[in-house]
């Protein structure tokens, strides 16, 4: 297919890029392409210029940091992030569900940074991020951070937080509770393929549930936090049982899209059920099996 | 590369052997290698992305190159089905396609050989299943699977190391 006719720019510093962006109209940030290229295929958004930044060495780093967290180069792909011995010690999840991303030659270009900025609500990796209290750096020409937590991050479909000339950069996870864990569930089309309903948990605890965040996603245009189940989870033995108590009715309030593959009533039967994996993962992940 | 423009002067190898070109930026890698250089080999399925029919490895990494950009190839190192036999003798690869019988139309052969070419450097002795994840991303609509993987399984491991020898 041909694309409409784009100025191309691969700028090698992030302050060459954010220069690029803000002083152009129709400019957009080209990382893994994986979804870009398509929509410039179809035409379905005007963009003048493509600015590279898959290259720049700043976005492309995996950095452990000494509290035990992680701060993450927004273009650091899929791949990387599987195969990364610094991701897969401090947050295996993250390494397994970046390596179930679609297929090796998506995993190959596609980027975490891509991944969160497309805000498809299908993504793989917003809930997860959202359920980790993630922070995402976003830089603009004007100099400085601006740091948003990954909860307020992403607005909508295809919006975040991030405003014209702005950049993300980094994302920084902080380190895995302990004693506690995380955990991530998925029902989709097919293997590793599009989400139909999908929920990430965050538990503290041993033994008995401390503090718990449970994020469901694909049923509303962002990640969504339930303050109900997460209350109901707080102070709650770490067992199967009390998570399916917890998780019971969930999908009642809630008001998921219907579509060809999964109708609103289906997604509201998932809900508790994605929700109940999830946090029986993280349990299961150190909450109260852990010695 | 740092200046915008609709047109890039890029630099690259194939199959080993230095190219220069000046390519539009809107153009795609695909379009590239087939239109321009005249290498037919990798094919155009979907043009969506979604049937790896167009699969090359570039810098090493399995890529769809109808999901990148020419100009986004400037500097690397790109290898197509053209250079797995440069020289005419199939790769124990190939010739378990051929012994195996694991293509039918043989459209999406070119893909699924390079994503196999890029599993068995990365996982030389791959199990069934890590084998069928591996080529999640290439569509064979003939639904061959069985023998394709048969072939991937047949040129891995032992059976390569024998075959070699």
């Amino acid at each position: 297919m041909l694309l409409e006719s784009v100025e191309y720019a691969r700028p090698d510093t992030v302050e060459q890029a954010l220069t690029l962006l803000s002083q152009r109209e129709g400019a957009a940030p080209l990382a893994g392409g994986q979804s870009l290229v398509n929509v410039l295929k179809h035409r379905v958004a005007s963009v003048e210029l493509l600015v590279d930044i898959s290259r720049i060495d700043e976005l492309r780093r995996i950095e452990a940091r000494s509290d035990g967290g992680l701060e993450i180069g927004a273009c650091v792909t899929y791949d990387e992030l599987d195969g990364s011995d610094a991701v897969r010690a401090s947050h295996p999840l993250l390494a397994d569900v970046a390596g179930h991303i679609e297929d090796q030659q998506i995993r190959d270009r596609g980027t975490i940074g891509g991944n969160c900025c497309l805000s498809d609500p299908t993504n793989n990796l917003p809930p997860l991020l959202v359920a980790l209290d993630a922070t995402m750096n976003i830089r603009s020409r004007s100099g400085g951070v601006r740091q948003v937590a990954a909860e307020d991050f992403f607005h909508g479909y295809f919006s975040t937080a991030v405003g014209e000339g702005e950049l993300l950069c980094s994302i920084t996870v902080p380190p895995l509770p302990s004693p506690g864990g995380a955990g991530y569930s998925t029902v989709s089309l097919g293997a590793d393929s599009k989400a139909l309903a999908r929920a990430a948990a965050l538990v503290r605890g041993n033994g008995v549930i401390e503090d718990a965040r449970v994020v469901l996603a694909c049923f509303s245009a962002a990640p969504m936090r339930h303050h109900g189940m997460e209350a109901a989870l707080r102070g709650a033995p770490a067992t199967a049982e009390a998570v399916a108590a917890a998780a019971a009715g969930i999908g009642d309030g809630l008001d998921p899209p219907g579509d060809v593959h999964a109708s609103t009533d289906y997604r509201r039967a998932l809900a508790p059920v994605v929700a109940r994996r999830a946090v029986c993962q993280a349990i299961g992940n150190g909450g109260d099996e852990r010695g | 590369m740092v200046d915008a423009a609709t047109t890039h002067a890029i630099e690259y190898t194939i199959n080993g052997e230095r190219q220069q070109a000046t390519v539009p930026a809107r153009r795609l890698l695909v379009h590239h290698i087939r239109d321009t250089l005249g290498m037919k080999g990798t094919h155009i399925g979907c043009d969506t992305g979604s049937c790896g029919a167009c699969s090359v490895i570039v810098d090493g990494r399995l890529v769809k190159s109808c999901m990148m950009l020419a100009a986004q190839a400037d500097g690397t190192a790109i290898e197509t089905v053209e250079g797995l036999a440069p020289d005419g003798a199939l790769t124990p690869l190939q010739q378990a396609f051929n012994e195996q019988h694991g293509l039918q139309c043989g459209y999406c052969t070119p893909g699924l050989l390079m994503a196999a070419s890029f599993l068995l450097r990365r996982n030389p002795n791959p199990s069934e299943a890590e084998i069928r994840r591996a080529i999640r991303g290439n569509i064979c609509r003939c639904t061959g699977y069985v023998n394709i993987v048969r072939s991937i399984e047949a040129a891995a491991g032992p059976a390569a190391s024998e075959r070699a020898a």
